[in-house]
């Protein structure tokens, strides 16, 4: 009965076992390639983007801009639409305009324009994309599809194209300006300006390559913003590590309410750092906040509004506040360190008459080292990377005084949809952050992986 | 050490924990403060404490919409990452593969990324799936922290799992998947849940990628949210103070009930042991 059981059990198995029945090197390999993937999705095809961006012209806001485009493209969705206002307008003109003369201009633009476009159209890639934009526009809906809107084009193609459209629209307006009848002079306007919008929708390639980086090499905010960025992180990281390595070296000892202390600590580090922004942006508000209510009244600061008014008192309010929401958190981690220290070496050095300072410099130092970079290499990386707090508490303000190089890169990118210049100033802060990382792996070593792998 | 805590330890201890707390305090104490004792007022304690200001924080802004919006999304957020996360981990630390080194590499690297680096390329990507203003338009850009530091983490408890009990598995029969499945995933536990505590509130705190894609105020997330109270022409200190607590409370209670978890998840990070 029981061998039954089994056999048919092991028989239902057998059918869905493949995954399951993976050897162990087969499944590690399974295990990992999802997170692989993801990541590779996620963050590494992301900042290869970023990079790709910065090497174009790429404006979000501007319609002749908003692609990456490496050759030349034309904007079908609105070059069909103009081209069907177009053909009325000018077998309009060719009926109204008096001279022989202009009769003849007009005719010739009409005639080059079917020519260019019928031209245009001999691609039938082109042609049946038109067709299907056509279809949409006559119903009245958008283009979404970015594939079904733009095509590429042919370089001197479309040189030829805008060239010829700057023409037609140059004499039109003259035709517009010799005539002394002011509905027909509207509409030559009118037309000269459709050819205009025309020659817009067929683009030019936006690859600039490094203009962006040269630029910006140039940009004053830029250095000040880098400069702003290095000095909060070297102050902030500065007064933690003193602070925190104190603190913990304080409460490395047996004491009653050591969870009191705890929570009190994790509580600043586990508050988003946007609420903590807007609750020290009260504490140094200049009518009602305490900080500067209290500092003034000590002398310590020319005045309450001193704190977020001017660049220094506003750099040292945002520094206060990063002190205030990571020190615990330093601490923390260093006093982890300092237990991993085994008690005999402190002993040992006691009977070798070692005082409480040597012991500090030679034992407590070296052992702590390791644990101790790994905990800056974190904080300085979070340091440098710096939006949300100084986003929240000074947006950057006044005058750019606290504008950090990630507030720099996120206005240009999304206040002015600039893509293209925005994301040099996001490739900046990428290539910092990695020069700090391979400057702190190279210190830290092997240690980094240790209790990770074998 | 032997260090024998003694009444001047206590008062360090005291004032320490006292500045730490004193932002909490004082915002508490504002909160509770009638609007005109507000400004310009350093008293400590009002004579008449009210509600008024929770009041107007809960009804000037969907307060209630933006914490449930932030609960959805780290949520999901941390299910997942864990879910890839403890698979990952587990190769990396117990299965024979190659290239664990340069794997771990990888996920350390990608923790190190700037957001900033990463935003504008995530935000063309949502906006042409048409997931901006949703919770999975968040929860992907979140992945890009979230599954490295859960990698990072779990691969240390995973580590401290002694061997035995998975060559005993073995040793029984078990396939490699079963001994992941009903031996190690147990056993590690903890070091999962400790692990979601962490997940949970780096993505419950992220502030940029929530700014950027979920512009809309429904689908805005408590720290995005929070900082919309402030206007240009006014600052209802009031409303804010209250906001503040009220989003506060939820942080203090998981830091309360998990607080040696927590620490033993940080510290795990970055002390050999």
């Amino acid at each position: 009965m029981k061998n039954q059981m089994d056999s048919k059990e092991k028989s239902v198995k057998a059918s869905k076992k493949s995954f399951f029945q993976l050897n162990e090197k087969q499944l590690g390999y399974a295990f990992v390639l999802p997170s692989l993937l993801l990541v590779f999705i996620v963050t590494l095809w992301p900042v290869a983007q970023s990079f790709y961006n910065s090497m174009f012209d790429y404006r979000l806001n501007d319609p002749t801009r908003s692609q990456r485009m490496l050759g030349s493209n034309i904007d079908l969705e609105n070059y069909v639409d103009n081209y069907f206002y177009l053909e009325g307008q000018l077998d309009n003109l060719e009926n109204t305009v008096q001279s022989e003369e202009a009769t003849k201009t007009v005719t010739d633009i009409d005639e080059g324009v079917e020519n260019y476009h019928s031209q245009l159209l001999s691609n039938d890639t082109i042609k049946q994309k038109v067709a299907k934009v056509d279809e949409l526009l006559m119903n009245y809906k958008p283009v979404t599809d970015n594939e079904l809107k733009y095509n590429k084009l042919d370089n001197d193609f479309a040189e030829d194209y805008r060239e010829a459209l700057g023409t037609y629209q140059q004499q039109l307006a003259e035709l517009s300006q010799a005539t002394d009848d002011e509905v027909l002079s509207k509409s030559l306007i009118q037309t000269s300006e459709l050819l205009g919008s025309m020659q817009k929708n067929i683009l030019e390639s936006n690859f600039v390559g490094f203009k962006n980086y040269v630029k910006y090499f140039k940009d004053q905010r830029m250095w000040k913003s880098l400069w702003n960025t290095t000095f909060f992180t070297a102050i902030s990281i500065a007064f933690e590590l003193v602070l925190g390595l104190g603190i913990a070296l304080l409460i490395n000892r047996a004491f009653k309410g050591r969870g009191l202390v705890r929570a009190s600590v994790l509580i600043p580090w586990a508050i988003p750092t946007a609420v903590s922004a807007m609750m020290w942006g009260f504490l140094y508000d200049g009518q009602s906040g305490i900080v500067g209510y209290y500092l003034e009244m000590f002398n310590l600061i020319p005045g309450a509004s001193w704190l977020l008014s001017t660049s220094n008192g506003a750099m040292f309010s945002v520094i206060l506040a990063d002190i205030w929401k990571t020190t615990p958190y330093m601490a923390l981690l260093l006093l982890a360190g300092l237990q991993t220290i085994p008690n005999s070496l402190y002993e040992a050095s006691n009977v070798d008459g070692a005082n409480k300072f040597q012991q500090f410099l030679n034992i407590t130092l070296p052992l702590l080292k390791s644990s101790m970079l790994v905990a800056l290499l974190f904080r300085t990386l979070d340091a440098f990377r710096v939006f949300d707090l100084i986003y929240v508490l000074t947006g950057g303000g006044p005058a750019n005084g606290t504008e950090s190089i990630s507030i720099y890169a996120y206005e240009t990118l999304f206040s002015q949809q600039n893509f293209g210049a925005g994301s040099v100033l996001s490739v900046i802060v990428f290539l910092c952050v990695a020069l700090i990382s391979f400057i702190y792996v190279k210190l830290i070593g092997s240690d980094l992986f240790a209790g990770r792998t074998k | 050490m032997n260090k024998r805590a003694g009444f001047g330890f206590y008062t360090f201890l005291a004032v320490f924990v006292f500045l730490v707390m004193f932002p909490f305090i004082w915002v508490f104490l504002t909160s509770i403060k009638p609007p005109g004792e507000i400004f310009s007022s350093f008293r400590w304690f009002t004579g008449n404490p009210t509600l008024d200001s929770y009041d107007a924080a809960l009804t000037n802004r969907p307060l209630l919409r933006y914490m449930w919006n932030s609960f959805v999304v780290s949520t999901l957020t941390t299910a997942l990452s864990l879910t890839f996360a403890s698979f990952a981990s587990y190769a990396v630390t117990r299965l024979p593969i190659k290239g664990k080194g340069l794997i771990l590499g990888i996920v350390l690297a990608a923790s190190m990324f700037p957001q900033i680096a990463i935003i504008s390329p995530m935000f063309n990507l949502i906006t042409g799936l048409g997931l901006r203003n949703s919770y999975i338009g968040l929860v992907i850009p979140y992945i890009t922290i979230s599954l490295p530091l859960s990698i990072w983490i779990l691969s240390t408890f995973f580590q401290k799992i002694p061997y035995e009990l998975e060559e005993s598995a073995k040793l029984d029969g078990a396939s490699p998947f079963q001994t992941f499945r009903k031996i190690i995933f147990p056993l590690a536990t903890p070091g999962v849940f400790t692990t979601g505590i962490l997940v949970f509130i780096a993505a419950w705190n992220e502030y940029l990628f929530s700014l950027t894609i979920n512009s809309s105020d429904k689908w805005r997330t408590v720290p995005v949210g929070i900082s919309m109270y402030q206007s240009e022409f006014s600052i209802p200190w009031g409303d804010i103070s209250a906001a503040t607590v009220l989003v506060t409370i939820p942080i203090v209670i998981i830091v309360l009930l998990f607080q040696r978890r927590i620490v033993s998840g940080l510290t795990s990070g970055s002390v050999k042991e």
